[in-house]
């Protein structure tokens, strides 16, 4: 024993001081679910140094998987990676081919590839890196490809995320929904204003309903929102957003939106 | 493949960091190398947190399809590749278990057929031992108790909510317990590598 333990009850915090490097470890060590579980997720996704922290605390916890007995998986565990690398670096090649991302595709040609593309989920699973964010990120960089998310049961309660990457910039928008309360949490990472140009984020139905605005993005910060039920009876699984550019203040009225520059898929967490 | 002398450990190590840098860029082939020489670790893994084969088979699936996709997050200046991916499986296995699709350990993992007792890590890669030396040391300075809890967390996929539970404490006592142990651990980690 090193030191006196307080088994008093409902002691919560104990003197402990919950810092990053604390909630790091806990997610590391696996400790986190639910909202605590999200909100590290996004953390890392926009804290470099939390992302350091939960890949250091990986790091030193890996030894410990010595301790786990290896175990030989059944062959067809490699014939099924096999084929799904394949599919995929085939609808890779076909995907990249629709959506070079040259900004010059309007919104429409986008619903209609999201309803060719939508069988495909867009994971990238989770990782040490500042860019890992839920279970879901939508990579754009040629010669990456998606991956077939594994199956999810919808729990309509579960908050949302979808991570969209702009081109290859290492930009990116976070964006989080939290069905309880209605609110949508959008951090526009990275993004800076050129004072010509304002971004613009759409809410593409997954089932091929007109396309939504969500608003103007806020360079470099985070905003919250809370959506109007003619939204939030869109938002769904296979629900996607889509960032254009636009003149300052958005879209014009009756004008057709301006280029799509980036693109990315909501996923349960 | 059982024809072949079984090459040392440094060697198994140099060929995975080699085959993780040609995946990386862009060289499919490399992919069936490094699940040749890692899978049975990162099996074990997956079985251990999942506790059900098909779970396990499914999450290794995607573990491998994963890294296939994304190769280039793997950052050789920072881990050991087999360090890397063993936390990288780890992490898909525990997101497989939060997201609800499976009750921890449904199945005991004794009935998953692991390999045979005397030779568990035969075909298993292991994580470099001096790191190894430090974490272990570093657990068997905290007391007894945070010690297994930390361990339970770790080898057995356990929420706080589940170890309170299983320990019959508040989940405030349970919280306060890991935490101070997970304090005094990255003090002592921090200490080894200031040394």
């Amino acid at each position: 024993m090193s030191g006196p333990e307080n088994t008093t009850p409902e002691t919560p915090e104990d003197g402990v001081m919950r810092d990053d490097p604390m909630i790091a470890a806990e997610w590391a060590l696996g400790l986190l679910e639910g909202e605590e579980l999200l909100a590290a997720r996004g953390k890392a996704a926009t804290d470099p140094d939390f992302a350091w922290r939960k890949a250091w605390w990986d790091d030193w916890f890996a030894p410990l998987t010595d301790g786990m007995t290896g175990a030989e998986p059944g062959n067809h565990v490699w014939d099924g990676i096999a084929a799904r690398v394949a599919h995929q670096a085939e609808a890779a090649q076909q995907t990249a081919a629709t959506v070079s991302l040259e900004p010059a595709a309007p919104a429409a040609n986008v619903v209609m590839l999201e309803t060719r593309v939508r069988r495909w989920q867009w994971t990238a699973g989770i990782s040490s890196a500042a860019a890992a964010v839920a279970l879901a990120l939508l990579a754009f960089a040629p010669g990456r490809s998606p991956v077939e998310a594994p199956p999810q049961i919808a729990a309509t309660t579960a908050p949302m995320v979808a991570t969209v990457p702009i081109g290859e910039t290492g930009l990116r928008l976070d964006v989080t929904y939290i069905p309880e309360t209605e609110r949508m949490l959008v951090a526009a990472i990275g993004l800076t204003p050129d004072g010509v140009h304002d971004h613009e984020l759409w809410l593409v139905p997954a089932d091929g309903g007109a396309v939504q605005s969500l608003g103007v993005v806020t360079p470099g910060e985070v905003r919250s929102m809370v959506l109007p039920a003619t939204i939030t009876a869109k938002l769904g699984d296979g629900a996607s957003l889509v960032l254009t550019r636009e003149p300052i203040g958005g879209k014009p009225e009756g004008q057709d939106a301006g280029p799509v520059v980036a693109k990315g898929a909501f996923t349960r967490v | 493949m059982a024809a072949r002398p079984r090459p040392s450990s440094d060697e198994a190590r140099e060929a995975l960091r080699d085959a993780m840098a040609r995946l990386a860029s862009g060289d499919q082939a490399a992919l069936e190398e490094i699940y040749r020489a890692t899978r049975v670790k990162l099996f074990g893994i997956c079985l251990r947190i999942l506790g059900d084969r098909k779970e396990a088979e499914d999450a290794l699936q995607d573990v491998y399809v994963n890294l296939w996709q994304r190769a280039d997050r793997y950052d050789p200046t920072r881990a050991s590749p087999i360090a890397w991916l063993a936390a990288f499986a780890r992490n898909r296995a525990i997101d497989r278990l939060r997201t609800g699709k499976v009750r921890s350990n449904a199945v005991p993992v004794e009935e998953a057929a692991p390999l045979a007792d005397e030779t568990p890590l035969a075909d298993m890669l292991l994580v470099d031992a001096e790191q190894a030396a430090q974490i272990h040391k570093c657990l068997a300075a905290l007391d007894d108790r945070t010690q297994g809890h930390i361990r339970a967390a770790f080898f057995e996929g356990y929420t706080y909510a589940q170890l309170a539970e299983v320990a019959d404490v508040p989940l405030g006592t349970m919280k306060s317990w890991i935490r101070r142990g997970l304090q005094r651990l990255r003090a002592c980690l921090e200490a080894s590598e200031a040394a």
